[in-house]
C-alpha cells in the first residue's frame, strides 16, 4: 500500500475507495483514476494494493461488483457501493473527521 | 452482504477455485487493456502502451497472488471467527447451553429410537419378492386349516399364483454334537418358491419330495448353518439326524430369511411336508396357508374366489369351511402390533415438541437477555447481518450438540428396545438405528435452534435501538417473547399432561396385572420340557416307565416338594382346543361342539402347581390305561355345562361324539388357570391322565413324544435346572432339555408387553415433566427478574412478601393451569387409542387424570414458588439502583 510520494494511511485507501464509488459504479481502473483525480494527483493507488482491497470490501459486503462493458466496448468488472457500503463510507468519513480535527488541533497547539 | 452471499463466497473460494481464478484473470486482463487503450489515447503506440500499462500494473501475478490471500482470509477468517464467538457465548452460559442440549438430546434420542422401531417393523417390507402379493388364507384369519381344505382350495381356486401350507415342527436335531431341539416348519414344496426368495447354497424342494418316504430333504437357515455347520459349503448333499432319522441337507437359505413371519418366527430348518396320508382329513387343523395373489388380481376377487369354494365345501362337509379369511400377509404380522406402535409414535412425538418448545423458550429467554448486547453491538456499528450470522452459529451449535448426543442416547435406545422389547413385536430383532428418522429429526431441532437463535435478531431491527439501551429491560419486544414463552411453556404442560395421563393409565394396567390370580401359585415352581423324540425311551413300552421314573427321582431330590408333569403348561405352552360333549346334551351340529384346553398330566400335577382341587380328586396312578377313563374339569366348564349341580360322576366325551365315543367320567374340579394369555377370561379346561393317553404314551409323532416337567422346590427353583439337566440325561442319553424356566420368569414373560409399554410410557412422562418443570422455572424466573424494579418499589412501599409471592406463583401457576386444562381436554380425546395397551382401567379413569393433574399442579407449584421466593429475598434499595 503506498505511492511514491505518500504513504496511505491504514484504512485511507477503503475511505478513498468508497469515496470514489459514491457517485456510481466503476470499474478498477475508473476508480483508480478517481482517487487521483480527487486527491489532485496526490495518491497514486497501483493495481497491487487496489485490487486486493477492492476483493476484500466485497467480501466485507462494502461493494457488490458485476461485468459490464466499459466505454471502449470491453469487458469490465464493475464495482457499487452496497447500503453497508454507504455506511461505512459514512461512519468513516466521520471517523476521518475527528482524527484531522484532532490531529489539526493537536499541531496548532503551542 | 447478506449471510447466504457470504456463504456463497466461502463456497466458491474453497470449492470453486476455478471460477474465481478465471473471473481474477478476466479483470486483470481488462484492466490491463483499458490501460493500454488510455495511453494510446494520449499518444502512445500501442505496443509502447502495451509494455507501459504492464510495468504500471507490476506483475499481474503478484496482484492475483495477493487477491487470492485477501479472499480467502476474509472467508475463512470470519467463519472461524463466528465459531469461536459462539461457543464463547454458549460456554460464557453453561447451564443454558447443558439444559438446552439434554432437552433437544432426550428429544431426538427418544424420537429417533421410537421411529426406528416403526420404521423397522411397521414400514419396512416383508423381505419376500413382492410381498405385497402375499396373502394368508386361515380360518377367522387367525386359526390353521385342515390338509383337505388346504387341498381343495388348491385345487380349485383361480385367482393364485401359488399356495402353500407351512405345519409346525420341532424335531430334535442329532449328530456328532449334544442333540439340539429346532423350531422347524414343514412346508409344502410352493412355499419358498411363492415367497420369491432363492437359496444362497444348493436347491429348494423338488415336487416328488411332498411324498411320503421321499420327505427326508432339509433346507437349513443361515443361522443354523452357521451354528451347527460352521458356514461349511459342502454341507449340501450331507445327511443330519432328526428326531433320529435321517435327512440329506438340499439347500442353505440366504442370511436375512426368515420364515414364517408371523408365527413360528425363529424357524431355522424347513423340511418338505408330506400331506398325502392325511389328504382327507378335516379335522386336524394344523396348517397355515400361504399364497400368492396373480399379478393383477386384486385381494377382493381372491376373497369372492375362496368364498365361493368355501361356500361350496361347507354345504359338502358342514362345519368345515367356517369364516375362511384372505389378509394379506403384511397386516397379518404387523396388524396387531400397529395401533400399539402408533400409540408410541404419537407419544414420543409429544416428547420431541416439549424438547424442540423447551429449546424454543430457553433461547427466548437468552434472547431477552442478550438484548442490550445485540443493541449495543448494533449502535457500534455490527451489521444486521453479522449479528444474524453470530446468533446463526449459536443456535446451529446448540441444536448440532444436541443432535450429536440424541444420536448417541439413540442408539443405546435402539439396542435396549431390541433387547428388552416383548416378543409381541414382530421383526424387533433386526431393528436399527434409521439414519433416515435421525436425518429428520436433526433437521427438526435444527430448525427449532435456528429459528428461535434468531429472536434476538427481530427484538434489535424491530424496536428503537436507543430506547433498548436506555430502557431498565427489556422493550416492547420483551413482552411479546414473553408471552410466547408462556404460550411455549403452557403447551409443554399440556402435552405433558397427556403423556403423564398416558402414564398413569399403563400404572393402573400394571396394577390390574398384578392383581390377576393366575389359578396357581408360580413362586417356587421350575419347568422344563424333556423330548424323548429319537431317544430310545421314546420307545412304546419304555416312554410311560421313563415318565415316572423321572418324576419319581427328581420329587426325591433334596429340596423339591413335589414334581408332576404336563403336556402343555399354562401361559408357556402350545394350548389345543378339543371339541367335547358332555353326556345327556344333544348331539352338537358338525364344527359347533364346545371346545376345551385339552391338558394331559400326571398326578400331583395340581398339588405341584398349587392348584386347589375343587371337589373330587386329582389323577392318580390308579387311572390305569385298562381302567375307567376319567378326566378332572376345571371350574369354568363345570359352571358352563353343569350349572347348579355336582359335575362328579358325570361324564363327557372328547371330539363330536357319535358312535364310538370314549366316555370320561368327571373326577375332580380345579380352580380356574389362565391359559395362554394373562387377563384373558378363563375358558374350559380338561386335564386327562397321562397314564390312560394312548397318543402321548405310544403316538410317533414329534408332538407326542414331549412332556414338561413341573417341580416346586423349597427353595430358589432356578437352582435346581442344573440336577435337573443332569437327572434327564443320566435316564437317556438321547433326551433333549429345553425351555426350563422358573413358572415367575413364564408369568413375567406373559406381562413383558404391558410392563415393556409402562416403561417406555413412564420415560416419555418423566422426561416431558422434567422439561414442563424446567420451563415454568425458567419463565418465572425470568418474569422475576424482568420485574426487579416494580417488586423492589413494591417492597420498599410496604408491601406484604407474601402478597408478592403470591402474585408471582399465581401467574405462573396461571400458565400451567391453562396448558394442563387444554392437556385434560386432550387426553380425553387421545387416551381412546391406548385401549389395546390397558386392562383393568378405563381410558377416561377418572382416579388416573386426577391424580395426574394434582401431581402436575404440585410440580408446577414447586417450579413457580422458588423463584417467587427469590422475588421477594429482593433488596429494594439495591433493586433500584441497579437501574
Amino acid at each position: 500500500m503506498g505511492t511514491d510520494r505518500s504513504r496511505l494511511l491504514q484504512g485511507t485507501l477503503d475511505l478513498l475507495i468508497l469515496k470514489s464509488l459514491a457517485l456510481g459504479e466503476m470499474h478498477g481502473l475508473g476508480i483508480s483514476r478517481r482517487i487521483e483525480q480527487l486527491t489532485r494527483g496526490t495518491f497514486q493507488v497501483k493495481p497491487g494494493s487496489l485490487f486486493p482491497a477492492l476483493h476484500r470490501m466485497e467480501a466485507a459486503g462494502w461493494l457488490s461488483a458485476s461485468w459490464g462493458e466499459s466505454s471502449a466496448n470491453r469487458k469490465a468488472k464493475y464495482y457499487a457501493l452496497t447500503r453497508a457500503g454507504r455506511r461505512q463510507l459514512g461512519s468513516e468519513a466521520a471517523e476521518w473527521r475527528k482524527i484531522v480535527a484532532a490531529m489539526t488541533r493537536a499541531l496548532l497547539a503551542t | 452482504m447478506s449471510a447466504h452471499t457470504r456463504l456463497r463466497a466461502l463456497w466458491r473460494s474453497l470449492f470453486r477455485k476455478g471460477a474465481v481464478e478465471r473471473e481474477l484473470d478476466d479483470e486483470l486482463t481488462a484492466f490491463v487493456e483499458l490501460l493500454t487503450a488510455e495511453k494510446v489515447n494520449s499518444g502512445l503506440a500501442p505496443a509502447a502502451a502495451r509494455r507501459a500499462a504492464l510495468i504500471e500494473v507490476g506483475g499481474v501475478e503478484q496482484v492475483k497472488e495477493e487477491v487470492r490471500q485477501v479472499r480467502m482470509g476474509t472467508a475463512v477468517e470470519s467463519v472461524m471467527r463466528d465459531l469461536k464467538y459462539g461457543v464463547r457465548a454458549l460456554l460464557r452460559n453453561p447451564g443454558f447451553a447443558t439444559a438446552a442440549m439434554v432437552a433437544l438430546a432426550l428429544g431426538i434420542g427418544a424420537s429417533v429410537a421410537i421411529f426406528s422401531v416403526v420404521n423397522g417393523v411397521l414400514l419396512r417390507p416383508l423381505p419376500y419378492a413382492e410381498p405385497e402379493r402375499l396373502v394368508v388364507v386361515l380360518h377367522h384369519g387367525t386359526d390353521p386349516v385342515s390338509p383337505a381344505n388346504f387341498a381343495d382350495w388348491r385345487r380349485l381356486n383361480s385367482t393364485f399364483e401359488r399356495m402353500g401350507a407351512a405345519e409346525y415342527w420341532t424335531p430334535n436335531l442329532t449328530g456328532e454334537e449334544a442333540p439340539e431341539s429346532v423350531l422347524a416348519l414343514r412346508i409344502t414344496g410352493d412355499v419358498l418358491p411363492l415367497l420369491g426368495v432363492r437359496p444362497a447354497l444348493g436347491r429348494l424342494f423338488l415336487p416328488e419330495e411332498e411324498d411320503p418316504g421321499r420327505d427326508r430333504a432339509v433346507v437349513l437357515s443361515d443361522g443354523l448353518w452357521h451354528r451347527r455347520f460352521a458356514g461349511d459349503s459342502g454341507v449340501v448333499g450331507r445327511t443330519v439326524a432328526l428326531n433320529g432319522e435321517p435327512y440329506t441337507v438340499v439347500g442353505v437359505m440366504p442370511a436375512g430369511f426368515g420364515f414364517a413371519p408371523f408365527w413360528a418366527t425363529g424357524a431355522e430348518l424347513w423340511a418338505p411336508l408330506a400331506l398325502a396320508p392325511r389328504a382327507n382329513s378335516r379335522g386336524g387343523n394344523s396348517l397355515r396357508v400361504f399364497a400368492r395373489l396373480r399379478a393383477g388380481t386384486t385381494l377382493e376377487a381372491a376373497r369372492s374366489d375362496i368364498a365361493g369354494i368355501t361356500a361350496r365345501l361347507d354345504r359338502e362337509f358342514p362345519g368345515s369351511n367356517t369364516d375362511v379369511r384372505i389378509i394379506p400377509l403384511t397386516e397379518r404380522v404387523v396388524g396387531n402390533i400397529r395401533p400399539i406402535l402408533l400409540v408410541l409414535f404419537g407419544a414420543v412425538g409429544f416428547v420431541l415438541l416439549i424438547a424442540c418448545a423447551n429449546v424454543a423458550h430457553m433461547l427466548l429467554a437468552r434472547a431477552a437477555a442478550r438484548q442490550k448486547e445485540v443493541s449495543v453491538r448494533t449502535a457500534l456499528g455490527a451489521s444486521r447481518a453479522r449479528i444474524v450470522r453470530q446468533l446463526l452459529v449459536e443456535g446451529l451449535l446448540l441444536s448440532l450438540g444436541g443432535g450429536a448426543i440424541g444420536l448417541l442416547l439413540a442408539w443405546v435406545a435402539v439396542r435396549g428396545l431390541v433387547a428388552f422389547g416383548p416378543a409381541s413385536i414382530p421383526r424387533l430383532d433386526s431393528i436399527s438405528l434409521d439414519w433416515t428418522v435421525a436425518a429428520f429429526t436433526l433437521a427438526v431441532s435444527l430448525a427449532t435452534g435456528v429459528a428461535f437463535g434468531l429472536a434476538p435478531v427481530w427484538h434489535a431491527t424491530r424496536t428503537d435501538l436507543s430506547a433498548a439501551l436506555r430502557d431498565r429491560g427489556p422493550a416492547g419486544g420483551g413482552a411479546r417473547h414473553h408471552r410466547l414463552r408462556g404460550v411455549l411453556v403452557g403447551s409443554e404442560f399440556a402435552l405433558a399432561l397427556v403423556l403423564l395421563v398416558g402414564a398413569g393409565l399403563m400404572v393402573r394396567t400394571m396394577a390390574a396385572l398384578q392383581r390377576v390370580d393366575p389359578g396357581f401359585r408360580a413362586e417356587g415352581v421350575l419347568s422344563a420340557v424333556v423330548s424323548l423324540a429319537g431317544a430310545p425311551s421314546a420307545a412304546p413300552e419304555r416312554r410311560g416307565p421313563f415318565y415316572d421314573e423321572l418324576v419319581r427321582q427328581v420329587a426325591a431330590l433334596p429340596g423339591v416338594t413335589a414334581a408332576s408333569g404336563i403336556n402343555h403348561l399354562p401361559i408357556a405352552g402350545d394350548h389345543w382346543g378339543m371339541p367335547f360333549v358332555p353326556e345327556g346334551k344333544p348331539r352338537p351340529r358338525p364344527g359347533e361342539a364346545p371346545t376345551a384346553t385339552y391338558r394331559v398330566v400326571m398326578p400331583e400335577y395340581f398339588a405341584t402347581m398349587g392348584i386347589p382341587v375343587l371337589r373330587g380328586r386329582d389323577v392318580t396312578a390308579a387311572d390305569r390305561l385298562d381302567g375307567p377313563p376319567v378326566v378332572v374339569i376345571n371350574q369354568r366348564l363345570a359352571e358352563l355345562h353343569w350349572p347348579g349341580e355336582d359335575p362328579i360322576g358325570k361324564r363327557l366325551t372328547l371330539g363330536e361324539g357319535g358312535d364310538g365315543a370314549v366316555w370320561h367320567t368327571v373326577v375332580g374340579v380345579v380352580k380356574n388357570t389362565v391359559r395362554s394369555e394373562w387377563a384373558a377370561p378363563a375358558g374350559e379346561e380338561v386335564f386327562l391322565p397321562l397314564s390312560q393317553n394312548q397318543s402321548l404314551l405310544r403316538g410317533s409323532r414329534a408332538h407326542e413324544s414331549y412332556l414338561t416337567l413341573v417341580l416346586r422346590t423349597s427353595g430358589d427353583p432356578a437352582e435346581m435346572a442344573p440336577a435337573v439337566r443332569q437327572m434327564v440325561r443320566s435316564l437317556d442319553r438321547q433326551a433333549l432339555v429345553r425351555g426350563v424356566e422358573t413358572m415367575a420368569a413364564v408369568v413375567a414373560r406373559a406381562n413383558a408387553g404391558p410392563r415393556f409399554y409402562l416403561a417406555v410410557f413412564s420415560s416419555f412422562a418423566a422426561i416431558a415433566l422434567v422439561l414442563a418443570a424446567v420451563g415454568i422455572y425458567g419463565v418465572m424466573s425470568y418474569a422475576v427478574s424482568l420485574r426487579r424494579l416494580e417488586i423492589g418499589i413494591r417492597l420498599a412501599l410496604g408491601a406484604d412478601r407474601r402478597d408478592i409471592e403470591r402474585m408471582v406463583v399465581g401467574q405462573g401457576m396461571r400458565v400451567a393451569a391453562i396448558g394442563g386444562a387444554v392437556g385434560l381436554l386432550a387426553a380425553f380425546g387421545l387416551t381412546r387409542f391406548m385401549g389395546r395397551l390397558l386392562y383393568g382401567v378405563g381410558v377416561a379413569d377418572a382416579l388416573t387424570f386426577s391424580a395426574v393433574a394434582l401431581a402436575l399442579a404440585v410440580v408446577a407449584f414447586g417450579a413457580c414458588y422458588l423463584p417467587a421466593r427469590r422475588a421477594t429475598g429482593i433488596d429494594p434499595l439495591r433493586a433500584i439502583r441497579a437501574e
